[in-house]
């Protein structure tokens, strides 16, 4: 098989597309069920999302006479997608070939997850609705106060990697797999707890789960960036969301908890961590709060996660 | 800025308006998820800041006291009945009670007992489906499930005792049209020492939990000098300090025999009024116990089809969201010459001008929540 023929099946079928797109569904799935056993609900099917999903895409897409710009409109949720398939095939899967290096590093996958965010705040303002242009602005405000500490948590981690390596910094997501492999998870290094911690909270944020869902607060804004999309550009929207939940607990497996058996057992253990980190650590979470102001999470982002990024760091740098 | 060639949408804004100005208006309304029924919020906000809001109104208009004048007298209790599905015990007693003070009739005291249980078990169910919606609106769902869960116990109680889920069907001129037995009070005094201990479980949950203390506190304040300058009524009255409560300053039904704790509080922010509804929700199940120990013996009404002469008169009840004023006119025909009412919140949604102000358009809708508005009973 040739280069392109590799980096296009990583993108298009594992580990980005198809299994990305299906591991994100599944987790959603689950996601809700369990949200309404813990609510005494019965909740929706498992496969829910994906009815969804066909439902949305019988549909037509209508595009409002406000918005600034057709083509932008009907385009912004395809680069959405795109740029989160391209980012999970920069995660390493157990039991899957390794991503290329040729694809990127984890640089590069720090930018790609920036581009959904970036992807709604256009199509909230390109939609010319006032509440898009809402949560255009909540958006924004909420990225600039997570995206800071999960650059510093990267660069911790990097750095840390680097320095036990004999290395500046270690930037390959492959690399710094092998490294813990070998000298044991970042999970257990208590330098890089505070990182753990920053990473806790940037996870809900780049996803919008409650408390952080104030971007698309369907009681406040009616969801904001989404208010005017409908049909397979809506769906394009939550095929997005999906993969992003996928792409993110890679990250953060990759990053602090990588350490599996071979094989395909390494697989299946993998595909299990994913799961149960969803329940226990999202599912669980958002059920037992409520959402908090843009302000309020602004403050609250300035005041926790970016410190403990920045001790992270500086811990790091000086150990 | 409106060239001919762009495409120019309903509302008259133009392609390359689009760029959101400093200052803009949002709708709230006439249909908006925060919203349970059509209301038009017209909210100018400069940026998350509220700065001026219009309220306009008339989406759900039936003309019902029109109606009112084209219907017998017990047609109207039924009529009344259906203004709105919250109130649905105050305004047949309201309106029953105007007749009864026309006609000069006596209500049976048992009867007088039975209505303070229908109106008590209302308020209780109307109260807990007002603070679930607050939760709701805070993004906070577990605890909306949990409230409506516990709220159904209220509804099962509705439909045991009066055979229905919402109207009760409980009020006649002259008396009630349902009785207990002993079985069925058997039943409701049981279902009541079920929902006493989840009701108090969930004034502890509002009263302590940091999700509800941190979207609520501070929030939609109404002085109590706004308060009186705006006559503003029931749970938004007391809560910002203005104790004001027909059952005690004109006790009607059974109430002068009955213990009614005055709740009061004074910040008069949302977190005060859904404080004040829920302590309130937890004193009606203590008031239908008390009504249940003391209920007496007898008829439940008087004559059944009784004559109302000519007069006209006001009465007042304290219906879940405040003071609810009847006026009732009678000629010599069948039907009521006029009927007019005003609701608890016709009052309160003028005094959403000063909790808006300042607000942050993620609470606009938690604010317009707070003085539980029911647009039924104000547009009729």
């Amino acid at each position: 098989m040739s280069t392109q023929a590799a980096l296009l099946v990583s993108v298009l079928a594992f580990p980005g597309g198809l299994f990305a797109l299906a591991l994100g569904l599944a987790l959603k799935g689950a996601d809700r069920r369990f949200a309404a056993r813990l609510q005494g609900r019965v909740g929706p099917p498992l496969l829910q999302p994906i009815y969804d999903l066909v439902k949305l895409g019988f549909k037509r897409t209508m595009v409002p006479l406000t918005a600034t710009s057709q083509l932008v409109f009907l385009v912004t949720p395809l680069v959405a997608l795109v740029s989160m398939l391209y980012a999970a095939a920069l995660i390493p899967v157990p039991g899957l070939p390794a991503p290329s290096p040729q694809l990127g590093n984890v640089l590069v996958l720090v930018y790609l997850l920036a581009i959904p965010g970036v992807a709604l705040m256009v199509a909230g303002s390109v939609s010319g609705s006032t509440y898009g242009a809402i949560g255009f602005s909540r958006e924004m405000a909420l990225m600039l106060a997570y995206e800071g500490p999960i650059v510093l948590v990267v660069a911790a981690v990097a750095l840390r990697t680097g320095a036990a390596e004999g290395q500046f910094a270690v930037l390959s997501l492959t690399e710094i797999v092998r490294h813990q492999q070998v000298h044991g998870a970042n999970l257990f290094d208590p330098v890089l707890w505070p990182a753990l911690i920053a990473f806790v909270f940037f996870y809900p944020a780049n996803l919008g789960i409650v408390p952080f869902d104030i971007p698309e607060a369907e009681t406040e804004v009616l969801e904001g960036p989404l208010v005017e999309y409908s049909g397979p550009a809506l769906g394009l929207f939550k095929l997005m969301s999906a993969v992003k939940s996928v792409v993110v607990l890679g990250l953060g497996l990759t990053l602090f908890f990588p350490l599996v058996p071979e094989g395909p057992l390494g697989l299946v253990v993998w595909l299990l961590e994913d799961f149960v980190l969803m329940l226990i650590g999202v599912t669980a979470v958002r059920v037992g709060i409520g959402r908090m102001r843009i302000d309020q999470a602004v403050a609250f982002f300035l005041k926790w996660p970016l410190v403990a990024a920045i001790a992270s760091l500086a811990v790091v740098v000086v150990v | 800025m409106t060239s001919p060639d762009v495409p120019v949408s309903a509302h008259g804004v133009s392609a390359h308006d689009v760029a959101v100005p400093e200052t803009y208006t949002i709708p709230v309304g006439p249909l908006h998820v925060a919203l349970e029924e059509p209301m038009y919020f017209k909210i100018d906000v400069r940026g998350e800041t509220v700065t001026s809001v219009d309220i306009n109104a008339g989406h759900v208009h039936r003309g019902i006291e029109y109606l009112a004048t084209h219907r017998s007298m017990i047609q109207t209790v039924v009529l009344t009945e259906r203004i709105c599905s919250l109130c649905s015990a105050s305004h047949p007693e309201a309106f029953a009670m105007a007749a009864e003070a026309i006609a000069e009739l006596e209500v049976p005291s048992r009867a007088k007992y039975l209505r303070v249980i229908a109106g008590e078990v209302k308020r209780l169910a109307s109260n807990l489906f007002n603070v679930a919606i607050l939760a709701h609106l805070t993004g906070f769902e577990t605890l909306f499930m949990h409230v409506m869960q516990v709220r159904e116990i209220a509804q099962d109680i509705k439909e045991a005792v009066f055979g229905n889920r919402m109207d009760l069907g409980a009020i006649c001129i002259g008396g009630v049209r349902y009785d207990l037995d002993a079985e069925i009070m058997m039943e409701l005094t049981k279902r009541l020492d079920e929902i006493a201990p989840l009701v108090d479980e969930i004034i502890e949950t509002y009263r302590t939990n940091g999700t509800i203390l941190r979207r609520t506190r501070g929030v939609g304040v109404l002085t109590r000098d706004q308060a009186i300058a705006c006559g503003v009524v029931g749970p938004v009255a007391r809560a910002s300090g203005v104790v004001y409560d027909v059952r005690h300053a004109a006790p009607y039904a059974a109430y002068p025999d009955l213990e009614v704790a005055a709740r009061g509080l004074s910040d008069g922010d949302v977190w005060s009024r859904a404080m004040i509804r829920l302590y309130e929700a937890r004193d009606a199940i203590d008031i239908v116990r008390q009504a249940l120990a003391k209920l007496p013996a007898g008829e439940i009404h008087g004559d059944e089809r009784p004559d109302v002469p000519p007069g006209e008169t006001i009465a007042k009840v304290e219906a879940p969201r405040g003071e609810l004023i009847y006026y009732l006119k009678t000629n010599d025909g069948p039907n009521p010459e006029r009927v007019k009412w005003r609701v608890p919140t016709f009052m309160n949604w003028d005094a959403l001008r000063f909790m808006l102000a300042e607000a942050k358009v993620a609470d606009i809708a938690i604010v317009v929540n707070s003085i539980d508005p029911c647009i039924s009973c104000t547009e009729r």
